[in-house]
């Protein structure tokens, strides 16, 4: 123990002399004969296959058998009319997609998906970004009211859809106080099949505005009051000083929430599952993660679960990459 | 203008006020006896009783219990994990500027979109072939996988930030590669750790679809799947449910409350960079 550490003297003293030019001293490193040249880089080699190996190598591996493998798999599974309860299987071509596109059941769960997707990105964002201006303010009332708005971030989904489900069912804690103060039918949030969807994409909303609130405050925490101040000068109102500064300069804030905001939608799952079951009626609320769910894991038709993985996997890449390159364009113009 | 400055305040603690109400309502319930739930919901707890409390602690079958032990030890070392691999990933691909980084990188990003419902099938087939389907390791192993690309990336952006002078010097001074990342590199990665930590400390403890197909009913499952377990055996029972809840959350509240500097800054990084 001794010994190494008066080496590591040792070596710290030379390196104080070096370390103004360490390139020169690598240099005259390579200035060796040829023959120790050659050992020299077979060494080096081995160093970085080793480095590779501890740095990189375990982090590879567990990536690519968890999602890799399994996305390549999923797509050659769609190809296929397998099924967990049947030993054989045969590939059957594009018979899964050309019956999903074809199917009304899939097209209203696909619908569904992008329904939720829509409302969920459309109103967290207006109602973050509205929130975020009226706490865009110091002092503690407006920290503790931060807070407030983002606790169901910090929640899960299932708890979440359960104290709204005690809330939204027919003999739940709204409608018997409904009925209490005289409405004689109040609507059936979760039962009513042209309903159902919206109250679910408006729970969503409430658990995800805290988090928009939270980027866009951060946003509007980095524009500088000058700008404003110079503009506020110039003549104009608190309306058009938002759309000229305010608006445009909050563009990165919108792509985060939207990225985020899609990705998150486009796999609801939970909260179909807890709130309503896919129903009331037939699918109504059922979302495309939910019919893959249910298509593999409770009626064990893996092929088809599979083609419609598939499906949602070309959606979610296209639909999220179509709308970062818009979205950072728009950051880029301004 | 300034007349109105008196509108703000108030309007903010009227919104917040709405929007609060049913968190209001899951915790006050938990205090009341399930016919007063019902009753009267949004009533304070006059009487306040521990007795939902005190029934999910001392459930016969120890759903909460077993749950929260299953919680604990999948959500600790799924993060720990992940978050050690990432940061040395990270740290490699960034410093070795080879254009095979970059097309690594693109993949795990499209890997960050990927919603879990779409691999489960092999992930499930996988893990049985290896004999892990149904274990804490099974579904330890799935976690660090799927969050891998999120953890990577958040720690390339700090890498970047990095001056590579400090680990020339210390490579120069003689020390391996290696021992360069853990006493020179990790320590500054300290931040970005932080942040990692945090978010896959909440995610995981709030998961619900990978825990409910990989661990199953076998093995015994976490608290978050528990809750969905428990709605199904009291229907009716408000009371315990909330009380479930109540108990299910504190755990990743202390955390968070802990953390939660970092968990905002990890939030907004991007959006101030911009």
């Amino acid at each position: 123990m001794a010994r190494r550490r008066a080496g590591e003297e040792w070596t710290v003293s030379i390196s104080s002399t070096t370390r103004v030019a360490p390139t020169r001293e690598r240099d005259e490193h390579r200035a060796t004969p040829r023959s120790n040249g050659v050992i020299r880089r077979g060494l080096r080699r081995w160093q970085e296959a080793g480095t590779f190996a501890v740095f990189v190598l375990p982090s590879l591996a567990v990536f690519t058998a968890i999602v890799f493998v399994p996305i390549v798999w999923t797509l050659a599974i769609g190809f296929t009319d397998e099924r967990a309860t049947r030993p054989e299987t045969s590939f059957i071509g594009f018979d899964n997609f050309v019956f999903l596109l074809t199917n009304p059941s899939f097209l209203q769960a696909l619908g569904n998906t992008l329904l939720i997707t829509a409302i969920v990105v459309i109103f967290t964002n207006a109602l973050g970004l509205a929130i975020a201006l009226m706490l865009h303010k110091s002092g503690w009332l407006y920290n503790l009211l931060r807070s407030v708005f983002f606790t169901p971030v910090i929640l899960s989904a299932v708890i979440v859809s359960v104290i709204w489900r005690s809330i939204l069912v027919d003999d739940g804690l709204l409608n018997t106080t409904l009925r209490s103060i005289g409405v004689t039918d109040p609507p059936g949030w979760l039962s009513d099949p042209a309903i159902a969807i919206y109250s679910l994409s408006s729970i969503m909303v409430w658990q995800m505005l805290g988090f928009a609130v939270v980027v866009y405050l951060a946003g509007l925490a980095g524009i500088p009051t000058e700008l404003e101040e110079a503009a506020s000068i110039d003549g104009a109102g608190p309306l058009a000083r938002f759309r000229a500064i305010t608006w445009p300069l909050l563009a990165p804030s919108l792509t985060i929430t939207t990225v985020m905001l899609m990705i998150s939608s486009f796999k609801v799952y939970d909260q179909v599952a807890v709130l309503t079951n896919g129903g009331p009626g037939s699918g109504s609320t059922a979302t495309i993660a939910f019919e893959v769910i249910q298509t593999a894991f409770v009626e064990q038709r893996t092929g088809m679960a599979s083609a419609m993985a598939g499906i949602m996997l070309i959606i979610v890449a296209a639909a999220n990459l179509i709308v970062l390159r818009v979205l950072q364009r728009r950051e880029v113009t301004h | 203008m300034h007349r109105f400055t008196w509108i703000r305040p108030i309007l903010a603690v009227v919104v917040a006020g709405f929007f609060f109400l049913p968190l209001y309502i899951a915790i006050v319930n938990v205090f009341k006896p399930s016919s007063e739930v019902i009753a009267s919901p949004l009533a304070l707890p006059l009487q306040p009783t521990l007795d939902n409390i005190i029934g999910v602690a001392t459930r016969p079958d120890g759903l909460f219990w077993s749950g929260l032990a299953n919680s604990i030890q999948l959500t600790g070392v799924s993060m720990v994990i992940t978050t050690l691999l990432a940061a040395m990933c990270a740290h490699y691909l960034v410093r070795s500027e080879k254009a095979w980084g970059r097309v690594l990188l693109g993949i795990m990003l499209l890997g960050l979109m990927i919603p879990p419902a779409v691999i489960m099938v092999p992930i499930t087939r996988i893990l049985r072939e290896i004999g892990l389907m149904a274990t804490v390791p099974g579904a330890i192993l799935v976690n660090v996988g799927y969050y891998l690309p999120f953890a990577v990336f958040v720690f390339m952006g700090f890498v970047r930030s990095i001056p590579r002078d400090l680990e020339e010097a210390a490579w120069v001074d003689g020390a391996g590669k290696f021992r360069t990342f853990w006493q020179i590199v990790f320590p500054l990665l300290r931040p970005a750790s932080a942040s990692v930590l945090i978010f896959l400390g909440v995610w995981i403890w709030n998961d619900f679809l990978t825990p409910l197909l990989v661990l199953g009913p076998g093995a015994g499952n976490t608290v978050t799947v528990g809750i969905y377990r428990s709605i199904g055996t009291y229907l009716r029972d408000y009371g315990a449910v909330f009380a479930f809840m109540f108990l299910a959350t504190i755990p990743v509240l202390i955390f968070y409350l802990l953390f939660q500097k970092h968990f905002v800054r990890g939030l907004t990084g991007g959006a101030t960079k911009g």
